[in-house]
């Protein structure tokens, strides 16, 4: 089989286009948002193909396979209602606790995930940074596309459960889509800013599954946002997961409009860290191959 | 038409001294060590200048730690310069490590399509062109087998086919002849040729310095981070066969047992070939006679030399000594050459480092009287092999004519060697 295919000719065929381009000394004055991104869009079958990749090798060999992405978030929706509501009877705003509890758990885990999967990233596919070019941002950005993945596939549950508990939906609903964006940012400036650190310093490895757990506690997921005191409030939301979480369950559950003010500040804030680590990750990437 | 140049291009890694009871990627012990200035500098490459016209196959030798994979790694954008700046004039690929994108958990189909994306293919292309990566690679019938049943001579092949499909303007090559039988070596150099004629650029390093004189133009010689030597392959090959004979040869320190005033020295060990001149090029089944120099400080008795052929990855190939088939050693004071003769090599194409030993009967492997990296040689295609060598061999048949006719002398139809 193999001796014939030496006299296999292969066509050799290539576009008239030829990319003409100057590799230079890393400079942060030399930040180029737009070159940069546009490079990032001729990769986007290797997205694809990298996330499609990080779902299957997840999920092959294990005999409950896809199920497990309802699993982990009903797992925890019945750990916390059992503490949070029978034990430590927590406020849930006249919401049913598992729902209430569920719904926040929803964004909480896409970005939990997201963060504890990209920050090991640049590290565990070291095989790739440095044997293969490709813009490295691609690595962390394929996990969070996973991680929305198993997002989109613990909504139908949620679906299932908003039927179960008889709670309507209103128009109102359609601001999930932009909560998700800026939840998606703010995940993604976090992905970009931990990924590259850990190429260095292993320590943020060490540090991030702490970090994630205390940093759901100072986030409204199994408490409502009313049952902070007001005079710590100011403080409370300036962490971006704040604005996030309760405008995603205002909307989902309670079928209000989200608040404008805490979803904008978390926005903004994203927008601009997102910014800002993306200038820090693409000057690591420079010499990342050196290091990883 | 320039498709690569290179101005003044310098790249400089920072090592860092690492102690102890520091981890390397502790942050506090990296920040003191930085306090401390506690590191040392390599230049892996300096001020390096260069144009590569379109078309243009381009040589890069020298040994290792000389700058050629960091040139390869500049212009494929894995690592950046310290200085200088670097045109690049066309779409890029490189051959470097094939199959180094496989995930032995998914399908060999997947894995195309994973490691084509890792190329830089798009999925349009990859689909376009399964069928004919597939066939190349032999391995039809085990494209829905995830890879890691896979033999590795099926691992590679689907590697270099998804590799060989790609189809850049400018082709950068690292070793990709060092992996592989011979028959997938041949397939590889049968498919660079074919990219050369259609007028890609290459840049091509290896330790196989039969086929950088069959593929390229021009070639550089490497040394310490600097060009030591451009021009046409032939000679720059000359120049570095000469600098790696003429070079103190480098003692194998930390492995080997090395005394610090040895009573005998090894010299040289410098090889001929059929018609007595000197070389470091032979084809699979050429004579090759060797000599090793030694100089005597004191007189030992009951010697053994030994000769042994590594791979350039560290590999024994063969190992050749006085212990086995050779006289009896007694070295008297001064220069003396011991004689090794090998009326055909039976090595396949690769590259080979030579290092040789002297040491007493009955030491243990690692005792040496001296120990020492003598060079190295090339082998190039010559007699066929296929699998590991080649040996002398002949076929004959015995009846040709039907077993009632009165002719029944076996005939000889057809004599190898």
């Amino acid at each position: 089989m193999a001796k014939s295919a030496i006299n296999n000719e292969l066509p050799v065929s290539r576009g008239n286009a030829r990319p003409n381009y100057e590799i230079r000394p890393p400079s942060i004055f030399g930040f180029n948002l737009l070159a940069n991104l546009s490079k990032l869009l001729q990769y986007k079958d290797l997205i694809w193909t990298l996330s499609l990749h990080r779902i299957k090798v997840r999920y092959k060999q294990s005999v409950l396979g896809i199920l497990w992405a309802f699993l982990q978030p009903i797992s925890m929706m019945l750990v916390f209602t059992f503490i949070f509501s029978l034990i430590a009877r927590m406020p849930s705003e006249g919401i049913p606790y598992a729902i209430f509890a569920f719904t926040a758990l929803l964004p909480w885990n896409y970005f939990s995930t997201s963060v504890a999967n990209a920050t090991s990233s640049l590290v565990k596919d070291a095989q790739f940074v440095t044997k293969v070019y490709f813009p490295r941002e691609i690595l962390p950005i394929t996990y969070i596309v996973a991680a929305l993945f198993d997002f989109a596939v613990a909504s139908i549950l949620l679906a299932g459960l908003l039927i179960y508990y008889k709670i309507a939906l209103t128009v109102n609903v359609l601001y999930v889509a932009p909560i998700l964006l800026v939840l998606t940012c703010f995940a993604l400036a976090i992905s970009l800013i931990f990924s590259a650190t850990q190429v260095r310093f292993r320590d943020i490895g060490m540090a991030v599954p702490l970090l994630l757990q205390l940093w759901l506690f100072a986030t409204p997921v199994i408490y409502p946002l009313s049952a902070v005191p007001a005079r710590w409030r100011s403080f409370y939301v300036l962490n971006p997961m704040v604005g996030i979480i309760e405008s995603f369950r205002d909307v989902v559950l309670k079928g209000e409009p989200p608040n404008m003010r805490y979803l904008m500040f978390s926005a903004v804030v994203s927008v601009i860290l997102l910014f800002v680590s993306y200038l820090y990750f693409k000057r690591v990437e420079a010499t990342m191959a050196d290091f990883v | 038409m320039i498709d690569l140049k290179f101005d003044t291009v310098s790249k400089r890694y920072r090592i860092f001294k690492e102690s102890e009871t520091e981890g390397k990627r502790n942050a506090l012990g990296r920040l003191s060590r930085r306090l401390r200035g506690n590191w040392s500098d390599f230049w892996a490459l300096r001020d390096v200048s260069f144009e590569v016209s379109r078309g243009e196959a381009l040589g890069l030798i020298g040994q290792n730690g000389a700058g050629k994979s960091t040139i390869l790694k500049l212009l494929y954008n894995i690592t950046t310069p310290t200085k200088g700046r670097i045109r690049v004039n066309g779409r890029l690929a490189a051959l470097i490590e094939v199959a180094s994108g496989f995930h032995p958990d998914l399908t060999g189909r997947e894995n195309v399509y994973l490691n084509g994306s890792l190329l830089g293919m798009k999925r349009s292309e990859i689909r376009s062109k399964l069928d004919s990566i597939v066939d190349f690679a032999g391995v039809s019938a085990f494209i829905d087998t995830a890879v890691k049943r896979y033999s590795s001579g099926m691992y590679l092949r689907l590697g270099f086919s998804i590799a060989a499909h790609l189809d850049p303007d400018i082709l950068l090559l690292d070793e990709v002849l060092a992996v592989g039988d011979a028959e997938f070596q041949s397939r590889c150099l049968e498919r660079i040729n074919q990219l050369r004629r259609a007028g890609t650029t290459i840049v091509f390093v290896s330790h196989n310095l039969g086929a950088i004189e069959n593929l390229c133009d021009r070639v550089f010689l490497l040394r310490h981070g600097e060009i030591y030597r451009s021009g046409a392959p032939r000679y720059v090959i000359s120049e570095y066969e000469h600098m790696l004979t003429s070079m103190p040869a480098a003692t194998a320190k930390g492995l080997i047992d090395v005394h610090d005033a040895p009573a005998s020295e090894i010299v040289s060990v410098i090889f001929y070939n059929s018609e007595g001149r000197r070389t470091t090029m032979f084809a699979t089944g050429d004579a090759a006679r060797v000599e090793v120099e030694l100089m005597v400080h004191e007189p030992v008795e009951d010697a053994l030399v030994e000769v042994y052929f590594y791979s350039i990855f560290g590999n024994i190939h063969s190992h050749f000594s006085t212990e086995i088939d050779g006289p009896t050693l007694d070295l008297q004071k001064g220069r003396c050459i011991i004689e090794f003769d090998c009326p055909q090599l039976p090595f396949e194409v690769a590259a080979f480092n030579i290092e040789s030993s002297i040491k007493l009967r009955g030491s243990s492997f690692n005792e040496h009287v001296d120990y020492k990296r003598t060079g190295s040689i090339n082998i190039t295609r010559g007699k066929p092999v296929h699998g590991a060598f080649h040996t002398p061999h002949t076929w004959t048949v015995r009846s040709v004519a039907p077993p009632d006719s009165d002719h029944s002398t076996p005939a000889v139809v057809r004599n190898v060697d």
